[in-house]
């Protein structure tokens, strides 16, 4: 499974939200209509899922779904 | 008898009680009544520049000797300056709330001061003990002010279950009952602040107060959901107004300009109409002014009672 595709789940899981309304472009807040909890609880399921640290600083810009599907894959040296 | 929990040790205080961190009402003569009576006394920074702050800390420091905190809004326009002052203070604890304090901790760990997040779930929960903070502050959506979705009752046990520091319970507390409550949900202590509003040593007006005292128990609703800023208040003719404004679908940054600047309307000018009575759930229970020290007194007071009612009722058979 691709780094976006296991975001997606997480956000699935977390905002009991359909599949094709979560697309790399997503928004966080104004599309997805997740809130500053549910972002944490998306990134504390990513760090849990592939065993990684993602520190406060990186946390800061995250606003897309791109861009946390980027900071991941580069985390695990793969290509979003 | 005294109650003592692990936050006593840590926190160097006598009872395991924090006052809540109110921005413009909670400044250095609350936070001093409170500290010398053996609680934790917390200084509310809200948006207020350094120049207040600083001149609130050097109260409380003539008033008492004893530890207190400064709270950081993380939404104020002045956070990385208040973060400089309390570290250049050695304030000796810091709280936090409407946001994620991480990027702060390591800085005020480095400098030695106690961190103490509020928190609305158990995955910012774990993450903040993650990143050092001393304890966590669970706060349930009974408070006032700013407000979350979970309530005390379930959102403490989930958090003591989710993390190995103390736990201190918030929203819905202002006496024994409440206090004993907390700690048979595995909290270490509490933090109380509608009863607060109406200890003599707080800043805020007096009309507010007596609002305070006359609330019964469903009068305070909650504004700006829409917004995804909820706060709790007492219902008046401004949150009405406001909450027609958010069903008849005004825009986020209308609704946020109509909120604007309404508490201190209420807290310091006494504006009981226009202006945003900030005040948790409990303030039904609230019925009178009184010293901050006696407020303490009382509720252990209550507290021992409690415990002794509980032992009354256990059965041998």
């Amino acid at each position: 499974m691709s780094v976006f595709e296991d975001v997606r789940k997480i956000i699935i899981e977390i905002k009991d939200l359909p599949e094709e309304s979560i697309t790399l472009e997503s928004r966080f807040e104004e599309d997805l209509e997740a809130d500053s909890l549910d972002v944490v609880e998306m990134l504390m399921s990513l760090e849990e899922l592939y065993d990684i640290q993602i520190p406060e600083e990186a946390t800061e810009g995250m606003k897309t779904v791109r861009e946390v599907v980027e900071y991941i894959s580069a985390l695990l040296g793969q290509d979003a | 008898m005294l109650i003592k929990t692990a936050l006593c040790d840590l926190l160097n205080i006598k009872y395991p009680l924090l006052q809540g961190a109110m921005a413009w009402i909670a400044g250095g003569r609350l936070a001093a009544a409170v500290s010398q009576a053996g609680g934790l006394g917390i200084i509310g920074a809200g948006s207020a520049d350094c120049i207040w702050i600083k001149q609130e800390i050097d109260l409380l420091r003539q008033l008492t000797d004893k530890p207190f905190a400064v709270n950081l809004m993380l939404g104020s326009p002045h956070i990385h300056e208040v973060v400089d002052l309390v570290i250049r203070e050695k304030v000796p604890v810091v709280t936090s709330g409407g946001g994620n304090p991480g990027p702060y901790i390591e800085r005020l760990k480095q400098a030695e001061i106690k961190i103490i997040p509020v928190v609305a779930s158990v995955a910012l929960a774990k993450r903040l003990s993650r990143l050092g903070a001393d304890a966590l502050i669970a706060e349930g959506t009974e408070s006032g002010g700013h407000v979350a979705e979970m309530t005390t009752m379930c959102l403490v046990p989930m958090v003591v279950d989710a993390v190995a520091i103390p736990v201190i319970a918030a929203g819905g507390i202002a006496d024994g009952r409440g206090f004993m409550a907390a700690l048979a949900l595995g909290a270490q202590g509490v933090q109380i602040g509608t009863r607060f509003i109406c200890a003599e040593e707080c800043n805020v007006h007096p009309v507010y107060q007596e609002k305070v005292i006359k609330a019964l128990d469903r009068d305070t609703v909650v504004c700006g959901t829409s917004t995804g800023h909820p706060v709790r208040a007492i219902h008046n003719k401004f949150t009405r107004a406001y909450l027609q404004s958010e069903k008849a679908g005004m825009s986020k940054e209308d609704l946020e300009e109509m909120g604007r600047g309404r508490y201190p309307a209420a807290a310091v000018h006494g504006d009981l109409v226009s202006g945003s009575i900030l005040a948790g759930q409990i303030c039904g229970l609230v019925n009178k002014v009184q010293p901050a020290a006696d407020i303490i007194a009382d509720i252990f007071k209550d507290a021992e009672q409690v415990l002794q009612r509980l032992e009354e009722q256990r059965c041998q058979d």
